[in-house]
């Protein structure tokens, strides 16, 4: 058994607790109103939706006003409204944040209105419930879901969905099974069966009313379930476990009706408790960008004390004349105060109105709409990302999913994927190889072929290879011990099991179809060779299966059934066969089956089978070691007491039932084993090894086998021959610490041997959980990391959920390397969450892992497409756009600065202030997001090619200290050409302000466009019309902006374009402005060429070249 | 920058559209193909090399030098007379106290000035007021003026902004209200040559917008300038403000503190060594704060007023450009690299380094 599957229940333990009696939830059965009198429990109305009507503008604006930036916009907004400091109009001051809080709340209202749909549609749906009938006898009425309550009656017919958690009381088949497909819930497709009580099959569901259920209290645990029932009447109390109970968001399949009480409702059901959000996580661009957002911060506060000192010297100096200045006319002569003054308080007091002012003007230093900008850039991203074909997987019809928003970027960056095993790198759709039987290996490939048609009745849905030896053996091996082994061995694979056959006609009359419907594709692997060696499961009830053995329909009763835990890591059935003899059949994983069997029966058969297995795990298969034991009638019986003793247990029920299987599961006879092959999943190694030309590090963690690790690492070519295998595989604390000082000091052999020559010796770390167990216990993880972070390869195999995260967080302590886990299974859950970005495989093993995860998709090797280009897209994208905002706000701003110098520091702008405040919002704002949704650095197929030019993010070439230095200098030369030039050319002449500002303000637009047209990499129409069309757009505003005659500047930018001069100026600075950033970028592309600068040129001049090349083809098309 | 359009058209595998899949289509979530959602529309890729960075500055430097030379011959030919008077027109009694001399209304402020012409000055000659230290951009400047108040009679009321010139003490609203008209530039100049008048034409000194749109034909001057503190002109009740073009002019605040202002054009041509007779009065209070008041008459071009400044920017600039040009031109010959060359790359010039 694979203990991925069952992993789950490990490390959900919330309802493994014992159920204690004073917190139980007491469900009335039939009886709604006094379930809930005492205390009171949910109704089944649901409510995604977060806002109603009246809520909806405190409690969005209070979500809204959590972001920093805009408590910043608001403390700017609401300095503004005092009238010593009003820099700008009302309007014009509320402007930018009333838009960003109105954008913003109308996205939120759009997804509510969305939610409060569904939520009414979901809640309007109609379920039948038992209601009291009056004297006739109680009737199923149809209900609104909503109406619903805990302790109602609710009859499901077959298709129908679960609209709570039900516990059931009876279904349309005797037996109390009932199919449920639980594909909303966890999307595994496959039918779940679920049972009911035999107490309560057969009573009718209005006669049940009375009676009493005690249960756990309402928990996350989709896999878990406690509870009792007690009868009116009957002082016994039934267990109920968590087969008992389907869950709300399931669908009734195969089974005509079923009743069943209502235990948890709405909010309190398990699948709305699953129900949490993404965890929210930051990128690590947008952390380094908080960095520079206090250098601006600094450099908006050096500016405005500037200007506030300034103003007071300027004060000082000219104390004297601001009486009688015309400009200044310090004396209010309307004031009834024959002192008073019009706004002047003294010039300590003027210095801090002065600074006040100066934040207020300076404000889009810090740049604000950057924010909105990234959310709107990632929705692109995301939008980009779904939308690629490349990412969609065709088996599994689904898309590629971004659950998280605002950590696109770290894809471009990462340098450490940890990945899951089962169901990541491999199908986990298990195919039957190989079998060793009673000490005889049958792995002969070439002896296999499909199973002949011909006369078969029952064909199962998946065909398995057989063994023409071992089917001669099993049809005329007549009473030989060897046929009858044989036999007991296929007897056992299909009796030890939980999966349901589900049986649908055929395109041939004569044929059945078998589907065989169970929670681990290991067991469907098993009960489908059996199925093909000729004992072919055909039906299963609670009670018993029906085998067709070799043609001959046989019923087993199903006696006792120990299920699979982590623990004992085996299950085993107690069968009544036909014979009136009690078998007990036992399969599981050979560590803890060799522990159980009786090796003095025949020690040359386990010393044989042992070496089979091992030859087995190094082809890379999953092995299970089966045995068996007759029972005699005393020892049956002693069983079936402390069973039901058990299973009906209050306290530590799950404890009294793994004693009861330990104590009955000993003294063995090994009967065999089995090789399951685990395919890997498509183009697995050839992903892993552009991971590793990218400079990924690749670690594979996962519950397997250490040998069936490594086989599984070689076939995915993680591990290489020529590399150096470190293994740690201790079982006490102090050889492993032993271990662990002898790796150092390999790790160190080799280092210092690879200095030496050129060719360095790859090395492979392998090292198992209980290693780990004793290395995060002894705090000796330090050594571990140098080991580790030396190697090209870590495999850790026999880990726990938790230590995967242990080990994500080993790595994340220590290094600022970005960190990617990959995983699909609950058991990947905790490794997810921890690394800085968690991708979930939607495949085989249910959907908690891409619950918890940032990103999902289809395939493992969709991770490469995945990180090679669209992480590298969206990095090269990201930081471009941060350091560009950075820099245009902060030209705008240094323009401004230059300005108030001439003003008497007094913060005037020439530039109108609607102009100050569209500046960022419509002037410049689109070409930016644009180009950062847009703009591709290299194509794809470079990308794919060369994978090691994902190293650009890991170095983080895109957005660092140094750029956002150059680019701050850039920003202060091109305000000073804006400036400075116009100021010389217009120097003592009849300019008026509005003009000159009207000037100032298209060459500042003009400029930063085309500083961002410059660094644009890829044309195309968008781009061309984002950016022309904003300077035109820019253009049109101002036009009608000096179009309105109240404005003091009306009709400015058409007079002064009537002028030669201002048509002279606006090419001088554009000119003079871009200069040095044209002349660095040439000199930079030619002389100090990046990778990716060359990339860009062979892309250039030798597409044509490699279309018609094959190679291309074989390297970039990884989908087979 | 060179560039061709190469959309990056790579193996069609979203396409996989036939119409005997359509059934199996309409359950399939595969993204629908196209060249947006797969990020491969047509592109330009441009990219710097050699050739378009030296002919980019080549052809700048080429365009920018003949275009400084031309504004900087431009800008010469621009005659351009100043006279300070602000100092002179002191009587030499009042230099220690100007302050004293422009308060007192009873000291006569009428002051002779004779300028001489440098050079030929053809028509129109434009007559100027420089104020220097004058903060026609201070806050408290700009912002004190209503623009509603200057159209629509109806709005005489509305006065806010215009503090502290707003209303009178008596509380009645001022038309034009506000710092900037209250300060009205009051000066005034009469030009001779020997014993001919030179006729200042004071007509459309003003914009023509500002005149028909935001200035009232219907709007008459009230309560202006009978304050207890003079700040300058006053205005005729009877003109409405579409035509005080004086006041026009100065309420187009300057950009800059130190500025000049039309007063006028005279349609004469002034011949060299003429000497033009000024007589001034210097009404205009600007002892109070250090400020200068010069008088300007000056040809124009294209180029606007004499200012050598765009010449030696387009010179310097294109000169630039063309040192540039030559300067790449040598690097490149030094130090060449091929484009594309994937021996470039750094795990192909450091094959252990990774």
């Amino acid at each position: 058994m694979a203990e991925d599957h069952h992993g789950s229940s490990r490390h959900m333990s919330a309802s493994q607790k014992d159920l204690g009696d004073e917190d139980a939830r007491v469900v009335r059965v039939g009886d709604a109103e006094r379930t809930s009198e005492r205390l009171e429990y949910a109704g089944n109305a649901v409510r995604t939706a977060k806002y109603s009507p009246l809520t909806f503008l405190p409690r969005n604006l209070f979500e809204q006003f959590h972001r920093l930036a805009y408590v910043y916009f608001l403390v700017i907004a609401v300095l503004n409204q005092l009238p010593q400091l009003a820099v700008f109009g009302r309007g014009a001051s509320v402007m930018p944040l009333a838009f960003v809080l109105i954008v913003t709340a109308v996205k939120d209202a759009y997804e509510d209105w969305r939610r409060h749909r569904s939520d009414r549609a979901e809640n309007g749906r109609l379920a039948a419930v038992l209601s009291p009938g009056e004297g006739a006898g109680a009737q199923f009425r149809p209900t609104e879901w909503k109406h619903v309550r805990v302790g109602d009656v609710l009859r499901i017919v077959s298709n129908e969905s679960l609209p709570a958690d039900m516990v059931l009381l009876a279904t349309s088949e005797p037996t109390g099974v009932a199919y449920v497909q639980t594909l909303n819930l966890d999307g595994e497709s496959n039918l779940k069966t679920r049972y009911a009580k035999q107490e309560t099959l057969s009573t009718p569901p209005d006669q049940l009313t009375g009676a009493v259920i005690r249960c756990e209290r309402p928990n996350r645990n989709v896999y878990g379930f406690q509870a009792n029932l007690e009868l009116e009447g009957e002082s016994r109390r039934i267990p109920l476990g968590p087969s008992n109970i389907v869950l709300r968001g399931c669908e009734l399949k195969n089974t005509a009706w079923a009743v069943g009480v209502v235990v948890y409702a709405g909010r309190e059901t398990k699948a709305m408790l699953n129900n949490a959000g993404a965890p929210k996580k930051r990128s690590r661009l947008e952390t380094h960008m908080n960095r520079e957002t206090l250098f601006l911060s600094a450099i908006l506060v050096v500016l405005c004390a500037l200007v506030a000192a300034l103003s007071g010297v300027w004060l000082r100096t000219h104390e004297e004349e601001l009486e009688l200045a015309q400009f200044f006319h310090k004396r209010d002569y309307l004031s009834k105060d024959k002192d008073g003054n019009y706004n002047y308080y003294g010039i300590a007091a003027q210095i801090v109105f002065i600074f006040l002012m100066a934040v207020i003007v300076f404000q889009i230093m810090i740049p604000i709409s950057l924010y909105i900008s990234m959310e709107l850039v990632r929705l692109g991203q995301a939008y980009f990302m779904i939308r690629d074909t490349r990412l969609y997987d065709e088996s599994s019809n689904t898309r590629f999913q971004c659950r998280a928003l605002n950590i696109n970027e770290d894809l471009g960056q990462v340098k450490c994927v940890f990945s899951d095993k089962t169901g990541t790198l491999t199908q986990n759709k298990m195919e039957f190889r190989c079998a060793s039987i009673d000490g005889i290996d049958y792995s002969d490939i070439t002896r296999q072929q499909p199973v002949a048609e011909g006369d078969r009745i029952w064909a199962p849905n998946i065909s398995v290879n057989t063994d023409s030896e071992l089917v001669k053996l099993i049809r005329d091996g007549g009473d030989t011990y060897q046929g009858r082994h044989t036999r007991e061995f296929f007897l056992a694979l299909a009796t030890c099991n939980t999966i349901v056959p589900m049986i649908t006609d055929g395109a041939d009359p004569k044929k059945k179809v078998i589907d065989y419907q169970g929670e681990s594709p290991d067991e469907q692997a098993l009960v489908s060779a059996a199925a093909a060696y000729g004992f072919v499961l055909v039906e299963r009830t609670s009670g018993h299966i029906v085998i067709d053995v070799l043609g001959e329909k046989q019923r087993y009763e199903v006696l006792g059934l120990h299920e699979f835990d982590s623990d004992r890591k085996r299950m085993s059935v107690i069968i009544g066969c036909p014979d009136k003899t009690v078998m007990l059949f036992v399969k599981g994983a050979d560590s803890s089956m060799f522990g159980v069997i009786d090796k003095t029966i025949n020690s040359d058969l386990v010393q044989a089978t042992e070496k089979h297995l091992h030859s087995y795990s190094s082809l890379g298969l999953r092995t299970l070691v089966i045995g068996m034991r007759e029972l005699s009638q005393a020892e049956f019986q002693e069983w079936q007491m402390a069973y039901e003793k058990a299973s009906t247990a209050l306290l530590g029920r799950g404890n009294l039932l793994r004693g009861v299987a330990a104590n009955i599961e000993r003294n063995l006879r090994l009967l065999g084993a089995s090789g399951i092959e685990d395919k890997l999943q498509d183009g697995v190694p050839e992903a892993i090894e552009k991971l590793r030309q990218a400079g990924i590090k690749v670690w594979v963690l996962t519950g397997d086998k250490q040998e069936t690790a490594i086989s599984i690492g070689y076939s995915c070519k993680l591990l290489t021959r020529e590399m150096t295998q470190i293994v740690i595989n201790s079982h006490s604390r102090d050889s492993c610490t032993k271990s662990l000082d002898d790796a150092i000091s390999m790790v160190d052999k080799f280092q210092s041997f690879s200095t030496d020559s050129q060719a360095r010796v790859p090395l492979a770390l392998i090292i198992d959980g209980n290693s780990l167990v004793y290395i995060f216990d002894t705090d000796r993880e330090e050594k571990l990391f140098e080991v580790a972070i030396a190697c090209d390869v870590v495999l850790c195999c026999r880990v726990a959920p938790l230590q995967k995260a242990g080990i994500v967080d080993l790595i994340k302590k220590r290094t600022s390397d970005m960190t990617l886990a990959i995983g699909d299974g609950a058991n990947d859950v905790s490794m997810i969450q921890m690394a800085d970005v968690g991708i979930g495989i939607s495949g085989q093993e249910g959907r908690q892992a891409v619950m918890a995860s940032d990103f999902a998709m289809g395939q493992f090797r969709f991770l490469v497409p995945l990180l090679l280009v669209h992480g590298h897209w969206n990095y090269q994208r990201m930081g471009y756009m941060i350091l560009y905002n950075f820099y245009r706000n902060a030209t705008f701003v240094f323009m401004l600065f230059w300005y108030v110098l001439y003003t008497g520091f007094t913060l005037t702008t020439a530039i109108t202030e609607w102009s100050s405040v569209l500046y960022s919002v419509i002037y410049t704002a689109v070409p930016t997001i644009v180009v950062a949704i847009l703009d591709k650095d290299l194509g794809r197929r470079t990308l794919l090619k060369y994978p090691q030019l994902y190293g650009a993010g890991q170095c983080e070439e895109n957005y660092n200290l140094r750029l956002f230095i150059f680019i701050m200098m850039d920003s202060v030369w091109q305000s000073l050409a804006i400036f400075f030039i116009p100021y010389l050319a217009y120097r003592k002449s009849v300019i008026d302000g509005a003009s000159l500002g009207d000037l100032w303000t298209l060459s500042v637009v003009i400029l930063v466009n085309i500083h961002l047209a410059m660094d644009v990499i890829r044309w195309n129409w968008i781009t061309h019309a984002a950016i022309w069309g904003s300077i035109v757009a820019t253009w049109i505003c101002v036009m009608i902006i000096d179009s309105i005659p109240i404005m003091p500047g009306f009709w400015a930018i058409y007079k002064v374009m009537g002028t030669g001069l201002f048509w002279a100026l606006l090419l001088a600075v554009t000119v003079a402005g871009m200069i040095p950033h044209f002349a660095a970028k040439a000199f930079k592309e030619y002389f100090t060429p990046s990778d990716i600068q060359i990339a860009r040129e062979m892309e250039k001049w030798q597409d044509t070249h490699d279309v018609t090349h094959p190679e291309v083809q074989m390297s970039t098309v990884v989908r087979v | 920058m060179n560039s061709h359009a190469a959309g990056t058209s790579n193996g069609g595998s979203g396409d996989a559209g036939g119409a005997g899949a359509g059934a199996a289509r309409r359950n399939t979530r595969m993204p629908k193909y196209s060249k947006f959602t797969q990020q491969e529309l047509p592109a330009c890729k441009p990219i710097l090399t050699p050739k378009w960075v030296v002919s980019v500055f080549f052809i700048v430097g080429v365009i920018f030098v003949p275009i400084g030379v031309v504004s900087l011959l431009a800008a010469r030919d621009v005659v351009e007379i100043i006279d300070r008077y602000d100092e002179a027109c002191v009587p030499g009694n009042m230099t220690e106290n100007k302050l004293a001399y422009i308060q007192n209304s009873s000291i006569p402020k009428d002051c002779t000035r004779t300028l001489m012409v440098t050079k030929d000055m053809k028509q129109p000659i434009f007559v100027y007021y420089q104020l220097d230290n004058f903060y026609q951009n201070h806050r408290r400047y700009v912002k004190s003026r209503n623009d509603a108040q200057l159209r629509d009679p109806s709005k005489a009321n509305k006065t806010s902004a215009c503090e502290p010139e707003k209303t009178t003490a008596d509380g009645k609203p001022i038309v034009p209200c506000g710092l900037i008209a209250w300060s009205l530039f009051n000066d005034t100049y009469i030009f001779a040559r020997g014993n001919e008048n030179l006729t200042v034409d004071k007509k459309h000194i003003s914009w023509k917008s500002d005149r028909e749109h935001k200035f009232g034909k219907d709007v008459y001057p009230s309560n202006f300038q009978n304050g207890s503190l003079i700040g300058g002109a006053k205005l005729d009740p009877n003109i409405s403000l579409s035509e005080q073009e004086d006041l026009i002019v100065w309420m187009r605040t300057a950009a800059l503190p130190t500025f000049r202002k039309l007063y006028g054009r005279i349609y004469v041509d002034l011949k060299e060594n003429d000497n033009i007779t000024v007589r001034l009065s210097n009404n205009y209070n600007t002892y109070s704060f250090g400020g200068k008041k010069k008088l300007v008459l000056s040809t124009a071009t294209w180029l606007g007023g004499k200012n050598d400044f765009l010449g030696y920017t387009y010179l310097i600039v294109g000169g630039l450009c063309i040192f540039l040009a030559f300067a790449f031109t040598l690097l490149y010959f030094i130090k060449p690299r091929k484009l594309g060359d994937h021996n470039y790359l750094s795990w192909n010039r450091h094959p252990a380094g990774r």
